[in-house]
């Protein structure tokens, strides 16, 4: 092992899906070490959303929740079983921090709520991330990061003025949150190094999300002004837009931030005198014939490839981006000068491909992903005898007795 | 601007540095639409709880300036264009020399070194070049971003990460480091599972605009619904569990209203409206009629009846006027206000990122004036003189 930042923080995740793991994704990188607790029963839901491996879905075949476990432990114990608790209280006794993602109330419910561990562990850290967060008529919302973009205010700015509100895919929402959360263990953490003293965090993802909002809903709060959607156009520049270029589906984002990039614009594009006709010669002048516009930069646009485009304008001091697919991005030789891919052998899976989850890179100790996405249950011998100290025994009778899960009851069906 | 932020609501001392006249991040929207640098809800925003002074780092005396500030500093914070610190003697090899245990974040569109390091990005460019625009609009039309720049965000966020990182590395080593953020990684994650549908099993996801699209059989379910005062989703699905008895009980609602149709009544959603027999016609069908209800309420009548009461998977498309009144964030006691003196006002704030229990974050000053703490931090705390701060603004240099 790497002398890593967090090495030596210890998280027991009781958390799932997206946001919690997200969050101790980030430490995890640095050292830290996590346990996902899980069961049978009741494994983390992400399991059952593809992609799956060979397309097959089983528990231990989703690249998806392969994204956001990486370098974690997994042990398999039912939280209802009296020994199932036994062993969670020995995993909270353990760790540094506590993480939880169920539905406001269901952690207090098996007895492992705040106020029940900050008596054993006053210092503890606990971390509970839920939709619209504890108290409060919304409380007990339940849904995915899918319906929270609309609540966030997301769906509404995102699409074209005269259609539906274009949803921007999956729950970006979920990946807001896990930032927010993340700088807040992490200053938690800094306060426990100072103080002793430990603290909770009950995060509403609402009230995370909507930060990215602050700047729109403060402009309704002091001017009035509601925002709605506008395609991809910005008040303050002109060309700005994604246009389409040659191929199947293939398309260039441009941006044109200010005078000296509009005329280096319409000298690139072959039309110098463009830049000074009475149309076009000042921002507001562009804003008012934007239409026009965007037609003539469409017209340019589609007689060249998006790489072509991208080399250009670039060359030119101009933004400008190819609207990258998936399968570029494993192309894209920025991403992999900095690895933001890491192959792994996982023992189901075999060899995948995991996605950072820091981006940024330490010059003195870089993000390291050693170890693949766990198994449902995968270290149980490993966990409980290194961390917890448990004997043989004492784990062989736990799994006679069911608190230690080892089989599915039900057949496991896939949500997408 | 925003990861710094994030350190000053935590209680960091945070000195946000502009050139004389003012940062050009002093953007629209003004307060009261007032075009001035000083009414910037844009740098409202994301300077809350800071310090602020102007200072040149054009002029040699400036750059000396800002060495000063960085031998006292615990975490520098910058994203100018990738290699412009180190062309002006300010990076971090150069901090490293007066100030050894720097932390040093730049954030650039795709870091600092590598074949696009000196690739331009506006915050759309960026979100192209994570993959995520690919990912959002109709099918028909060009992909669509979030309307409000998202990109910057998140690498500011991630900055501010990755100094808290390092922060807790230098406590327990002794030793600074540079953090590298780049903004095309700080978007990406939000691909959710299209990379790995990708890598995993070779299926290349486009956009598919406000529908449930179901990729076996080209199937669009309609989950957005009009109603009397804009948009709301319905997860209105079948086949399994949490679909069906959300289904059913919407169609149950629409049957108390006397809006359901027959043939909807005796529709199977495990079976019929299952995703892997589902025909177009049916979707488009059972849409149809659900528009036909929504169309008789609101946003917030169908949120609060249909998610709360009936727990239906329903959710508003909110815009800004919903969150400002959302019943939930006022009951949390979320919004704040701080007080701007020169404008006679208590403006109205996002509350904390986080409810911390212990080290609640208390917003106790606004975002600064143009060179507010100037006098402050160059006398008080640099130890200059007030004629060499007249002699620094004739020559420019703050």
């Amino acid at each position: 092992m790497s002398n890593q930042p967090f090495e030596g923080i210890k998280i027991a995740e009781f958390a799932w899906v997206v946001v919690g793991p997200s969050t101790s994704r980030y430490l995890a990188d640095s050292g830290a070490t996590v346990v996902k607790i899980e069961s049978h029963k009741r494994m983390d839901t992400n399991r059952i959303n593809g992609p799956f491996v060979n397309g097959i879905p089983t528990p231990d075949g989703s690249m998806f929740f392969g994204k956001h476990n990486p370098n974690k432990y997994s042990v398999s114990i039912d939280l209802r079983h009296p020994k199932g608790k036994e062993i969670a209280w020995r995993l909270i006794k353990w760790a540094d921090i506590v993480t939880e993602a169920f539905s406001p109330g269901t952690m207090e419910k098996l007895g492992f709520g705040y106020e029940d561990v900050k008596k054993v562990r006053p210092d503890i850290i606990y971390f509970s991330s839920s939709m619209q967060g504890r108290g409060g008529p919304h409380s007990s919302y339940a849904g995915y990061g899918q319906n929270a973009v609309n609540f966030c205010g997301l769906t509404e700015i995102t699409g074209w003025p005269d259609r539906l509100p274009s949803p921007p895919y999956g729950a970006c929402s979920d990946y807001i949150s896990c930032r927010f959360s993340a700088f807040a263990l992490l200053s938690a953490l800094a306060y426990r190094r100072r103080t002793g003293k430990g603290q909770y965090i009950d995060q509403s993802q609402f009230e995370s999300t909507i930060q990215f909002m602050a700047v729109p809903i403060m402009d309704y709060q002091v001017n009035g002004k509601i925002m709605n959607r506008n395609g991809n156009r910005l008040p303050t520049a002109a060309p700005h837009g994604v246009f389409p270029s040659q191929g199947d589906d293939r398309w260039v984002a441009i941006s044109v931030m200010d005078e000296t990039q509009w005329h280096q614009f319409c000298r690139v594009i072959g039309n110098p005198a463009l830049a000074t006709e009475q149309k076009y010669a000042t921002l507001a002048q562009r804003k008012k014939n934007e239409d026009e516009l965007e037609k003539l930069v469409a017209g340019w646009t589609v007689r060249h490839t998006a790489a072509e485009v991208e080399q250009l304008l670039q060359s030119a001091g101009i933004p400008a981006n190819c609207v990258e697919k998936p399968s570029d991005i494993y192309q894209d030789p920025q991403i992999e000068h900095r690895h933001y891919f890491t192959p792994l052998q996982h023992p189901f899976m075999g060899q995948q491909k995991y996605e950072a989850q820091e981006c940024f890179l330490l010059s003195k100790t870089p993000r390291l992903l050693d170890r693949p996405s766990p198994c449902l249950g995968e270290h149980n011998e490993y966990v409980f005898k290194e961390f917890l100290k448990m004997t043989d025994d004492e784990i062989a009778d736990c799994i006679v007795a069911g608190a230690i899960t080892t089989e599915f009851t039900e057949k496991m069906t896939s949500s997408f | 601007m925003l990861g710094g932020k994030l350190f000053a609501d935590a209680g960091g001392d945070v000195i946000q540095i502009e050139p004389p006249g003012g940062s050009a991040s002093r953007i629209p929207p003004y307060y009261k639409n007032i075009q001035d640098p000083e009414k910037s809800l844009f740098w409202f925003v994301y300077n809350t709880n800071k310090r602020g002074i102007t200072l040149n780092l054009q002029k040699p005396e400036g750059r000396e300036l800002l060495k000063k500030l960085a031998a006292k500093a615990d975490i520098i914070l910058e994203s100018s264009v990738a290699g412009y610190m180190d062309s002006i003697k300010l990076g971090y090899s150069d901090i490293c020399k007066i100030k050894p245990d720097i932390i040093y974040a730049s954030i650039s569109p795709f870091g600092q070194t590598g074949p696009k390091s000196h690739f331009l990005a506006s915050d759309l460019t960026s979100v192209a070049s994570s993959g995520f625009l690919n990912a959002c609009g109709d099918p028909d039309r060009a992909p669509v971003w979030i309307g409000f720049p998202q990109s910057g965000q998140y690498a500011g966020a991630e900055a501010a990460i990755g100094a808290m990182t390092a922060y807790w590395h230098r406590l327990n080593t002794g030793e600074g480091q540079f953090v590298d953020v780049s903004m095309q990684e700080s978007n990406m994650s939000a691909n959710m599972n299209t990379l790995q549908m990708w890598d995993v099993n070779k299926v290349e996801f486009n956009r598919v605009g406000a529908v449930s699209y179901v990729a076996a059989t080209n199937v669009k379910q309609p989950i957005y619904f009009k109603c009397q005062d804009g948009f709301v989703m319905i997860l209105a699905l079948g086949g399994n569990p949490p679909y069906v008895p959300s289904s059913t009980k919407l169609v149950q609602w629409m049957e108390e209203e006397g809006m359901a149709p027959d043939w909807l009544k005796n529709l199977n959603w495990e079976v019929d409206y299952n995703a892997a027999v589902l025909k177009q016609e049916l979707a488009d069908k059972v849409g149809k009629a659900i528009e036909a209800f929504t169309l008789t309420k609101t946003k917030t009548q169908l949120y609060n009846e249909g998610a709360f009461e009936r727990q239906i998977l329903i959710a508003g498309v909110s815009n800004t006027k919903d969150i400002t009144e959302d019943i939930q964030l006022k009951s949390r006691n979320f919004w704040t206000t701080i007080t701007h003196p020169e404008l006679g006002a208590d403006v109205p704030y996002c509350g904390p990122f986080a409810p911390f229990s212990e080290s609640p974050i208390e917003f106790k000053r606004r975002a600064p004036l143009i060179g507010e703490h100037n006098q402050e931090i160059y006398i008080g705390e640099l130890g200059l003189t007030k004629a060499d701060l007249t002699t620094l603004k004739d020559k420019g240099v703050i």
